[in-house]
Order: structure tokens, then C-alpha cells, then sequence
């Protein structure tokens, strides 16, 4: 069936005479191409590429009650981020100290920016680290070391106890998308331990809804 | 008046091959393309920047919409309906054979247990997502946690049938307060279930397409 002889054409004339019938059998393709390719335009424009990917997250389970708990982390080289309403974002560092704190520090400020900004104010802080991250990228994309050795440097340096550290603590008014947006922000600005928070301490919610005030 | 000469061969070229072609492509298409499953809720992922790809079975979602509503969803089939009869039981409920086909396919669940039996005896997916509407999902509260159930339940009756724990999935839409994805998290989280690496699904950022 893949090829349909052609009738009325020159020659063959001898050969003519056998056949039953004079008619040409030859089908007109053109209508069934004109189908075939519409179908074939039909499914490729309908198709979208709906790609989804997964972000692997680790939340540690709390201890059980009657175990004491983990000592808490040193927050000197820590940034705390709090998330909050209309994608703001409100920053501290180090240590939380609230106002007239018995250790006698100056009670903790915080400051403003929003997710167009806060890359760069990450990249800024942190820009030692991620200058060995891309120094050690290069070494791999040049093939100078083997893919195992790559995982476990880039571990070992965003391990660095020196780094930044990260909290990022969301407040009753944040979005889910605030936080996928802020720990993409970590990957980006190679920090490597960062924690996220639901709960706000309550000065820190006390300070925070002072600072929403005056938006 | 002399005719224009025409060449003597038939201008019409053999399509056959075309027509081969296109339709092979049209089959191609068509078979490899896979329907977006008929979804009973509509979350809207936040994009990230990560390149991992989704698990395609052995994954049990859990989904929570913009609305906050939490839903629960399984990839295996098999596991699925010994979910139903397992849960069923609890409030005497014994799907038939029929009802048990539907639920193996009917994607994101998301009723109080006790409905079940409702949702399942209707055979639209329009009419299940009505009905789906009149609730707020699967109950989380303290008093009353289904959730936990369902985990616990799809968790143990995989284990037993694969001895291994099956991938968490949490798709929550972007426009969700964190404050009820993280009451999922600390569901997650809660002695018993203790789940403490899961993925969450996201769509894959526009520049990285």
C-alpha cells in the first residue's frame, strides 16, 4: 500500500492491457497531509511543558521532652530574617537583645528591605565564602577535581563555622512563597546552615509589629 | 495559438511518505504526551531555583491550597485503595470494587474521613469537586487530626509492602500563609510520624526554563 500505481501516464502502454480496470487509482494525499499536520500543529501547541521540581528541606524534629535540649547555636555571625506581609523583609544581626536586657547591650534594631534587595545585601556579607564557592566551580568545570571531591569541598566550605548563618523566622502575615523565595536566596548566596522558623519571640513580634506600623 | 508547453511528467508529487511522517509524529505526540491529571485543587507552586526533579511514584503529596485546605494525594495505586479500606474501616465504611477503582484515580483527596463514602459514590469529577468544596480539607486540628492518620496509615501500608518509607511531598500554593504550611511541617514533625526530610514541590524558575 505504500505506493499507489500511477494510471494514465506515459509508457507501460503494453502492460496496460492486463489490467481490469483503465481508472487511476492514485488517492489524493494533500487533504490527509493538511489533517495529519493540523493534528500534529494541534498537539504540539496544546502541549505544555509543565516541568515541576522539588526543593529537598530538612526540618529537625524536636527532641523528646525528657532530653535536655541541643545547646543553642553561637548567633554572633548569624543573620535573622524576619518575613512579614507584602514580601517585606525586616533584619537584624547577631544576637536578639531587647530593650533594657540585664547584659546591658544596646537593644536590637531592625532594618528594612524587600526581596529585590536582600541578594545583594547576602552576597555583600557573605562574599568570602562565596568567592571560594565559585573558585572551587571553576576548578571543576576545568576538571582539575573529580565531582565527589566538588560535593564535599562545597560542603566543607559552606559548613565553615565562620560563615553567615541564616534564621529566617516568619511572622502570622508571611506567604509560603516569601519562604521558597528566601531559602532560594541561601542557595544563591552560598549560606549553608540557615534554620526556618514559624514562631517569633515575643519582643521580637513586639519590635516587628512596630516596624509594620510605620510601612 | 500554440499551447504553452508543459512538462510531460504529472506535477503532482507522491504525498505517501508525508502523510507517513506526519502521522508517525502525530502517534509519537500522542502517545508519549501525558494528560495533567484532573486535579481536585488548584495550587499555584512558588518558583525556586532547584533543578531536582519530581519523583514519579513512591510519593505521597501533601497539598495545601491557597485557602489553607489541606489535602492528601499518593502516587501508587495499589497502596491507595489499602489506604481507603484501612481508613474505611475506621468509620465502618466498605468501599465497593467500583468505588475503590475510582479512588485509586481520582488524584487529591481531600474530605473528612467520614465523607468519604459521599465523594466516592459520585461519578463526575465536576460533582466530587463541588462536594469537595463544602469542607475545609482534611482536619489538622489538635481534637481532631486526620492528617496524621492518613500519613501514619499510607506510611505503614507502603513500608510493609516495599519496606521503605515512601518520599514526602509538600505542595502548598505560594499564596498560602506559611503559618498553616508550618502547622503541616509540625504535623510532620509530631512524635509518631517524624518526618524530617521531605521535598517540596516547586515549579522550576522561568529563567532557568
Amino acid at each position: 500500500m505504500a505506493q499507489v500505481p500511477e494510471g494514465g501516464g506515459g509508457g507501460g502502454g503494453r502492460h496496460e492491457k492486463k489490467r481490469a480496470k483503465k481508472g487511476s487509482t492514485h488517492v489524493d494525499m494533500t487533504p490527509m497531509v493538511d489533517l495529519a499536520f493540523l493534528l500534529l500543529t494541534f498537539f504540539i501547541l496544546t502541549t505544555t511543558m509543565y516541568r515541576p521540581s522539588t526543593l529537598q528541606m530538612t526540618f529537625p524534629v524536636p527532641p523528646p521532652p525528657d532530653q535536655p535540649p541541643p545547646p543553642p547555636t553561637p548567633l554572633d555571625n548569624a543573620i535573622t530574617l524576619l518575613l512579614t506581609k507584602n514580601d517585606q523583609i525586616f533584619y537584624y544581626y547577631g544576637q536578639f537583645y531587647a530593650e533594657g536586657n540585664p547584659e546591658g547591650k544596646p537593644a536590637t534594631t531592625l532594618e528594612r528591605t524587600d526581596f529585590s534587595k536582600v541578594q545583594k545585601l547576602l552576597v555583600e556579607r557573605n562574599k568570602e565564602t562565596i568567592a571560594q564557592l565559585n573558585d572551587l566551580a571553576k576548578q571543576f568545570n576545568e576538571k582539575k577535581i573529580t565531582e565527589e571531591e566538588y560535593l564535599a569541598k562545597r560542603r566543607e566550605i559552606k559548613g565553615t563555622s565562620r560563615n553567615l548563618k541564616a534564621i529566617i523566622k516568619t511572622d502570622g502575615e508571611a506567604k509560603y512563597r516569601n519562604m521558597i523565595d528566601m531559602v532560594d536566596e541561601m542557595d544563591i548566596s552560598g549560606i549553608g546552615s540557615y534554620g526556618v522558623l514559624d514562631s517569633l519571640k515575643a519582643q521580637e513580634q513586639a519590635l516587628l509589629d512596630a516596624a509594620k506600623a510605620t510601612l | 495559438m500554440s499551447k504553452l508547453k508543459m512538462p510531460k511528467g504529472s506535477p503532482s508529487l507522491d504525498m505517501t511518505p508525508m502523510v507517513d511522517l506526519a502521522f508517525l509524529l502525530v502517534t509519537f505526540f500522542m502517545l508519549t504526551a501525558q494528560f495533567r491529571p484532573e486535579e481536585a485543587v488548584a495550587v499555584d507552586t512558588p518558583s525556586s531555583m532547584s533543578e531536582s526533579a519530581i519523583p514519579v511514584d513512591n510519593m505521597m503529596t501533601i497539598l495545601v491550597d491557597s485557602g489553607g485546605h489541606v489535602f492528601w494525594d499518593m502516587t501508587d495505586k495499589k497502596v491507595r485503595q489499602a489506604v481507603l479500606l484501612e481508613l474505611g474501616k475506621r468509620v465502618n465504611y466498605a468501599p465497593t470494587e467500583e468505588e475503590l477503582n475510582r479512588f485509586a484515580n481520582v488524584g487529591p483527596v481531600g474530605v473528612p474521613i467520614q465523607q468519604l463514602n459521599n465523594l466516592l459514590a459520585m461519578d463526575s469529577g465536576v460533582e466530587r469537586k463541588e462536594f469537595t468544596l463544602k469542607f475545609e480539607g482534611i482536619p489538622t486540628d489538635s481534637t481532631n487530626n486526620q492528617l496524621r492518620d492518613w500519613i501514619t496509615v499510607t506510611r505503614n501500608i507502603f513500608y510493609n509492602d516495599a519496606g521503605q518509607n515512601p518520599i514526602i511531598a509538600l505542595k502548598a500554593d505560594g499564596n498560602t500563609n506559611y503559618s498553616k504550611v508550618a502547622e503541616v511541617i509540625r504535623i510532620f514533625q509530631s512524635p509518631g510520624i517524624q518526618i524530617s526530610k521531605f521535598k517540596m514541590i516547586t515549579d522550576l524558575e522561568e529563567s532557568r526554563l
